[in-house]
């Protein structure tokens, strides 16, 4: 077996920047956070936003960019790219946020198309709004779930802990930690519910 | 989200098993069965999915806090920026974790601990893109998955078996022994990283040297430490020695 890409190329090195990304690499995610955000930053101030605003439109596209590379939305085929990208999200993210401020009839009328059922595309869009209504629930409820299973859920879900570590972290045996790891999800899930 | 039935704990680590790929072949094809011609079950995979998408994206959105607080000085984030890009990745990092742990104060000592300077210096090698295809190395490349999740003991146990076929491959005795190192296993990483060195094939080489070198480093083998890593051409490796020489 031989190593696949003998020499690093800047294929591979994003192939990388990819795939730590997907399992929430703290470095990688750091340093596109810091290599990005004055750029857009600048962008933004240029384009008559405050400071508040573009911190605000910039994570909202980092969290969409995530998210993108998580459901492999996005394939970057080189380093350059997974920036632009960024870029181009936070922008567009920018100009809707200053069209629907300034036009806000255009925007109620789109979406009344929604409701069209006979419309393929906007039962499509129907159950992706339906999708992102249920995350926002679950995003909402897990914010205001209980210190000691968000530190659970988060060392195994975001930060891809093994149960084994945790455990030990814990300092619990790896069945009753996995048992308060469901008891966890259970209640996260009740207060999601609980929400909507 | 469907409030009416309730998920097992063994029904719903089955599901992330499924959705996080930790399944065997068999059972995620077992899995996909099931899918088929139980619909209540995919309401729940689509359910979980969506927990667990929310979990991870609400723990983002909070780390991207801690991220804009330290946030660096604008004017010399734009210099920096455009020379990092010509920087491989790895050294990105390294720069990275430099930088940060000599914030942290280190700069007041004249001449650290060598379980300092281990500290400062190790990373775990960050492993080889995997990508999903039907190639007969699948099982490889599923540990480097856990590898890469840090799930080291899993990847040995799968990595143990095909380094009994081919004892003499490079890659497979690299990333045990990486996979040993990153777990703090030192004296059971050597002899896989040193049976690389010994091995026609360069491609892994210099890191083996590299890591070898680390390893003494933190067993407080110093002599040993220096040997190994003179035998690395890495960046890191001469300032590890220029420390060691202080």
């Amino acid at each position: 077996m031989q190593k696949i890409e003998s020499q690093l190329n800047t294929e591979t090195e994003s192939t990388q920047i990819i795939e730590l990304i997907k399992i929430n690499d703290e470095g990688v995610l750091k340093t596109l956070y810091h290599s990005n955000f004055h750029k857009i930053e600048a962008f933004i101030l240029k384009n008559s936003g405050t400071k508040e605003q573009a911190k605000d439109i910039f994570q909202e596209a980092f969290i969409a960019v995530w998210k993108n590379v998580k459901t492999n939305k996005f394939q970057a085929q080189t380093n350059h790219s997974i920036n632009g990208y960024l870029y181009t999200i936070s922008k567009n993210k920018w100009m809707d946020y200053l069209r629907s401020k300034h036009h806000k009839k255009t925007v109620v009328t789109s979406k009344l198309n929604h409701f069209e059922i006979s419309d393929k595309n906007a039962l499509d869009k129907d159950d992706d709004i339906l999708k992102e209504n249920r995350l926002q629930g679950v995003m909402e409820a897990f914010k205001s779930l209980g210190l000691p299973c968000k530190n659970l859920l988060t060392k195994f879900y975001f930060e891809k802990k093994s149960m084994n570590i945790i455990a030990k972290e814990l300092q619990l045996d790896p069945a009753s930690a996995r048992n308060k790891k469901y008891r966890c999800m259970k209640k996260l899930r009740e207060l999601a519910l609980k929400d909507n | 989200m469907n409030p009416n039935y309730n998920i097992t704990q063994a029904e719903l680590e089955r599901i992330e098993g499924y959705i996080n790929k930790t399944m065997t072949f068999e059972e995620a094809s077992a899995f996909e069965e099931n899918l088929k011609n139980d619909p209540d079950l995919k309401n729940r995979l689509e359910d979980i999915r969506i927990m667990l998408l929310g979990i991870e994206s609400q723990a983002l959105k909070e780390k991207l806090e801690e991220f804009h607080a330290e946030l660096p000085e604008n004017k010399t984030q734009t210099k920096e920026s455009s020379k990092v890009k010509y920087l491989n990745f790895k050294k990105v990092i390294a720069i990275a974790a430099m930088v940060v742990i000599s914030l942290g104060g280190y700069w007041f000592f004249t001449k650290e601990t060598n379980a300092n300077l281990y500290a400062k210096y190790y990373s775990p090698d960050p492993g080889l893109p995997t990508t999903m295809s039907t190639s007969d190395n699948f099982t490889f490349y599923d540990a480097m998955v856990n590898y890469k999740r840090k799930d080291y003991n899993l990847a040995i146990s799968k990595w143990e078996p095909l380094l009994a076929k081919k004892p003499e491959n490079d890659t497979l005795n690299y990333f045990i022994g990486s996979a040993y190192l990153a777990k703090g296993k030192e004296g059971l990483a050597i002899p896989y990283l040193q049976k690389v060195t010994k091995l026609e094939v360069e491609t892994f080489k210099n890191e083996a040297y590299y890591y070898i070198g680390l390893a003494y480093l933190k067993t407080e083998n110093i002599e040993l430490a220096k040997q190994n890593l003179n035998l690395s051409t890495f960046n890191n490796s001469k300032e590890i020695l220029n420390e060691l020489n202080k």
